[in-house]
This record gives C-alpha cells, structure tokens and sequence, in this order.
C-alpha cells in the first residue's frame, strides 16, 4: 500500500457513536490499534482509516468479520460473550493517553496522568485490549 | 396496662383546608419549618401533645427532707418517710398501690429502655451465650409462625442455633501458632520488647499475630527504696523480634508495619525472597537473614543501609549467586586491575588512614548485571538475552518512557479504597485477563506502595530489572571498623528494579 494513501488522522469510534480523531502516530502506540491501521493487513480500517472499537472480547480466535454498515466498516471479534467497553468515556480517557504518551516518550520525569477511580477498572480491561 | 388513664379535656377541632395544606407542603423548606414553629406554639393551648405516645410515666414525689446524701444510711421509715409514686400524666396523676408485688416490678425492669449499660447483663448474656440466644430464636420464631404447633416449628429452632455456632465458629488454628500467639502476648502484658518466637516450626506468621506489637509499651521498673539514676530508662520500647529455626517461606506483610523494629533475626528458615517492603522498617539495626535460600537481597536493603540506622547485616551463608559467575555488564570497583586503574583500586583507602572517610564505612559498589527488559504485564520479553537488546532500550518494540496505560490504569486501582480487603474470590469474577494484574495491584497496595528505585515513581508493575553487586562487609562484620587497606571485597548481589524503560542505572 502507498504511503500517500495514509492520513496522518485516524478516528476512533467509540460503541455509542462518539468520534475521536487524533494523530495516526498516537494511536499506533497500542498493538491491537498499529495492527487494525496496518496497511499490509488490508483492513478497511487501514484504508479508510476509521476504526470502530465496537464489541470488544477476550479474544481466543483472532478470527475478524466484517460488515459493511451505512459506508463504516464495522470489525467485530467471533466470540460468544462480548461486552462494549468502549464507551465515549472510556475511549475520550484512551485518547487522552495516547496524547499523554506521544507527548512524553521521551522524558525523563513523567507525571502521573489522573484516572478517576470509579474508570479504572474498565480502563484496565480496555488497555488489555488495545495491548498498551 | 391497669388503670384507665383519665383523658385529657377534648381537642378543639381545628378546621384547615386541604388547599391551605397543600401550599404549606409545596414551598420551601422554610415555610414547612414556619409552619412546624406554628403548630408547636399553639400546641400548647389545643393539647396537640395529650396523647401519650408511650406508656404512661412514673412520677415520685418530692424529696422528703431527711433523704440527703448527709444521711444516706439512716433507715428510711416504712411509713411516712416513703416517697409517694404517681403514675400518669400531670393532668390525671394516679397514685399507684403501694402493696402491688414485687413481681410486677421486676417484669417491669425487663422493659426495653434502649439503653444499653455496661452493667446490663441481661441483655449481654442473651446475645453471649448459647443457651439465650436458642431461646431468643425460639421467641422470634413463635412470633413469626404465630405460634403454629406444627412439627415444624419444632424443629426449626433447634436447627437454628446451631447453624449460627457453625458460622461464627472459626477454624482451628495449629498449635505453633496459638503458641506463637500466646508468646506475643505475654510479651505484651509484661511489657518484653524481645519477643523470641524461635524453634516454633512456624511455617507461616499468622495475620494478626505482629499487629499488635505496634502499640507494645515498657512497663517502669519499681526498685527498691533508694531509687537510683539508673531507673529513669525510656519506655520506648527497643523492639527485637527474633524467628529463628523455623520453616518462614515468606515475612508477612505485618512485619513490615512495625516500623519502631530495631532487631530482626530470622536466620535458619527457608526464605526464598525478601520482599523489598523491608524499606518500611526504617529504624532497623541488626539484620540476621543467615542460612536461608536467598539468592540475592532486596536493593530496599542496601538503602536501609546506606540511608537508614541499619548497622549489622548478617546475610551470610546463603545461597547468593557468585559474582564470579554471574553476568556483569559494568565494573564500577574491580578489585583484579590494581596496576591500570588505580582511581577505582579498593587500596586508596590507605590514602585516608586517621581520619577514615565516610567510604570506609559506606557499602561500595562493585559492578551491575545485565538489565532485564520487562514487558507490559511485568514477564520478562522474549529477547531478552541477545547482547543487542542489552544495550539499546527496547525502543524497537514501541516502549517509551511514559508508563504503560495498563499501568495507570493499575495505579489508579492501586489507590482504590478497600482494595487490600478484596478476597482472591471476589477477584476471580473480573474477566479472566486482568486478574494477575489486579492482584499485584492488591499487593503493592497492602505492601504500602512501591516506588520506582530510580525515579522514585510508585509504580505497580516493574519493566526493568538487574542485579548490582556491592560490598557491605563494615556493615557484615558488625561495626567492628571501617575498611582496612588491602582488604578483600565480598559483594553481595542486590536486586532492582525500574518502574519505566528508562529507568535503568546511569539514567
């Protein structure tokens, strides 16, 4: 795939409809993310460079089906007990650490960045996703 | 109850509309307590407060004369000297029957006042004892069923008490440690600020067991009459706690929270590790982890050392990797190169004799092992021992110094309250991936905290980790004197770690 093609945004979808964009580089700081945007992959997502973090799983079978929905590509995981943990509240927390990151990757003092208490939980399992 | 109570003078009827009422009720929080002043104003005049809501209340006459304190056991004549009881309100007093029985009072006194007093027995034994408390769920269930006499009823209250025992009945503990109990508590009564709680083949320490040695206290020694100087000694106890010869695996968190523990020994078991929650024993003087199967110290240690009281460190013999053949990444003091580096040759000191400097006394280090990349979760990365990744930081794999969002979202659970008093069931109902991460949350977080060696960043998870080598024998020989020259160097391996990937040694 030709590097012209990439954006330098990609937007992130939350499961209630809320919309993130925010720098390509940001985002591929998470595994699951880098690996959705891989333009080798041909995913639609690494073209259209939208990704909907829909219904996310404890993934077992890394197996991807994909809908077309109103021109959004939507990426599900094959698995039985799926639970939406992307919230627009989650995944505004998960934007605002990828900023965190790219803003001090090299720093030597990092701040703590502030979660709230009653997130962390969920922010836990969505890092686990996401593989940051 | 016996007598009828004379009514009170009718109430006046007072004639309110609802609509009036509904006003009152939908305004403000002030206009109901204007109205509420109102009512209670008035009822003085409509004896809104003439219906007792209780029974009727017990009144004595006033004192008579000649029942002051002055003479209290002066006998109180039967008949004119008796106080006189009214019962009822003050509108429609009633003198109550002298003659009523003993028994009627004595039923009366069983009347719940809901006031507990320390004195009151009766209520402490029904809920203490067995037997009371079979009765009491007999009453309660006679009242529930509406005294049905049917089988089952019968049996029920027998069931009952004696699922209750079943539950508050705790396990039996083993017999080291209701000794080891016992030990520490005689300790405590008499005031023993060295508790000796060796050769009790004390697999574990009991929670519960240390706790209350915070608050342990010196008894005042009282000589004889000619009280001399040295008498006047400090209370503060100068706590020593001494396990040896027995099968430890691992200290118990609880040790850690004694921070007044001056003399630890727990020489001859079979500690594996030491948590480097020994940070928190800041006033520490002697340490005796000998004969253990320890292969390296916590790092924390060598800070005790270096920054806090501790003096005497007995950590020999152990199975301690040998410097000789361990992987060193770095000398710093090599001991071998007399000749080429003389700068760095442990034989300076002779330089400094009279007046030894504070290096004589001060652990010196030796080298450092190779880094150990960990990755997000806290396990050591794959590439892990190909010499190219020891020395670039593991920058290829997306690392940056900024903590992991597993971590700051560890972190944050870390703070949560309550978290220590989560059970390892009550975490099993979480997704099945974040679990071990929870738990070592839970760890740090009974651990009080964890910082970063380097940054001193409270972290959670680590993503380095080495070994340093350093010579701490002034501290091993037990203050028998600052280094002498030419004197050989036996490092001891301390293990470290590094909360971020940048957190290594020479950052």
């Amino acid at each position: 795939m030709a590097q012209s093609t990439q954006s330098e945004y990609v937007t992130l979808v939350s499961c209630d409809g809320f919309e993130f964009i925010i720098p390509r580089s940001a985002a591929c700081i998470s595994g699951t993310i880098r690996r959705m945007l891989d333009p080798s992959s041909n995913f639609s997502e690494a073209v259209t460079g939208r990704c909907v973090l829909n219904d996310m799983t404890c993934v077992i079978d890394r197996e991807w089906i994909r809908t077309t929905r109103s021109g959004v590509l939507v990426t599900r995981f094959t698995d039985v007990g799926s639970f939406a943990f992307f919230s627009a509240v989650v995944l505004e927390k998960v934007c605002e650490y990828f900023c965190y990151n790219e803003k001090h990757k090299d720093q030597a003092n990092v701040p703590d960045m502030d979660v709230p208490a009653e997130l962390c939980l969920e922010l836990l399992m969505a890092a686990d996703y996401l593989d940051t | 109850m016996d007598g009828e109570i004379p009514l009170p003078p009718p109430r006046r009827i007072r004639h309110r509309s609802p609509a009036h009422a509904t006003s009152h009720a939908g305004t403000g929080s002030g206009s109901v307590a204007s109205s509420f002043h109102k009512s209670r104003r008035l009822s003085r005049f409509d004896d809104r407060s003439s219906q007792p809501s209780s029974e009727p209340p017990l009144f004595s006459s006033d004192d008579i004369p000649a029942s002051g304190v002055e003479n209290y056991h002066a006998p109180v004549s039967t008949g004119a000297g008796r106080k006189r009881r009214y019962r009822g309100t003050w509108w429609g007093e009633q003198v109550i029957d002298p003659k009523r029985k003993r028994a009627d009072f004595k039923e009366k006194r069983h009347v719940d006042s809901g006031v507990w007093m320390g004195s009151d027995e009766s209520a402490a034994e029904s809920f203490l004892s067995s037997e009371d408390g079979s009765a009491w769920g007999e009453d309660l269930l006679k009242t529930a069923l509406n005294l049905r006499a049917t089988a089952k009823s019968a049996a029920a209250p027998a069931s009952l008490p004696a699922q209750s025992k079943t539950a508050f009945k705790r396990p039996e503990e083993p017999a080291e440690h209701r000794l080891a109990r016992t030990v520490v508590a005689d300790c405590l009564e008499k005031g023993q600020d060295s508790i000796d709680l060796g050769n009790l083949h004390l697999r574990t320490i009991p929670s519960g067991l240390l706790q209350p040695l915070q608050h342990l206290t010196k008894l005042p020694t009282v000589g004889e009459a000619p009280v001399s100087e040295n008498v006047f000694t400090s209370l503060q106890p100068f706590l020593r706690i001494f396990l040896p010869n027995n099968s430890l695996s691992l200290l118990h968190h609880e040790l850690f929270e004694l921070a007044d523990l001056k003399v630890l020994s727990v020489r001859n078991n079979k500690l594996t590790e030491i948590s480097p929650t020994i940070r928190r024993l800041t006033a520490l003087q002697v340490l005796n982890v000998s004969v253990n199967r320890l292969s390296y110290l916590p790092w924390e240690l060598l800070w005790l050392v270096q920054q806090g009281e501790l003096k005497h460190l007995t950590a020999r013999p152990n199975s301690f990797l040998a410097i000789e053949e361990a992987q060193i990444a770095a000398w710093s003091h090599r001991s071998e190169s007399k000749s080429d580096k003389p700068s760095q040759d442990p034989l300076q000191f002779r330089e400094y004799e009279g007046s030894p400097p504070a290096e004589a006394w001060a652990p010196i280090h030796i080298a450092t092992g190779p880094t150990k990349w960990l990755n997000m979760e806290g396990n050591p990365t794959s590439d892990n021992l190909s010499p190219s990744t020891i020395k670039t930081p593991a920058e290829s794999s997306g690392a940056t110094s900024a903590p992991s969002f597993r971590e700051i979202a560890l972190r944050a659970v870390s703070k949560l309250p309550y978290l220590e008093h989560v059970s390892d069931a009550e975490l099993a109902e979480y997704p099945a991936m974040v679990v071990p991460l929870l738990r070592q949350a839970r760890e740090v977080r009974i651990a009080g905290g964890q910082p970063c060696s380097v940054c001193g960043q409270e972290y959670v998870i680590p993503r380095t980790e080495w070994l340093e080598w350093w010579d701490c024998s002034p501290c091993e020989n037990g203050m028998k004197g600052p280094r002498s020259s030419g004197e050989k160097l036996r490092p001891l391996p301390f293990r470290r770690f590094g909360c971020s990937v940048h957190c290594v040694l020479g950052s």
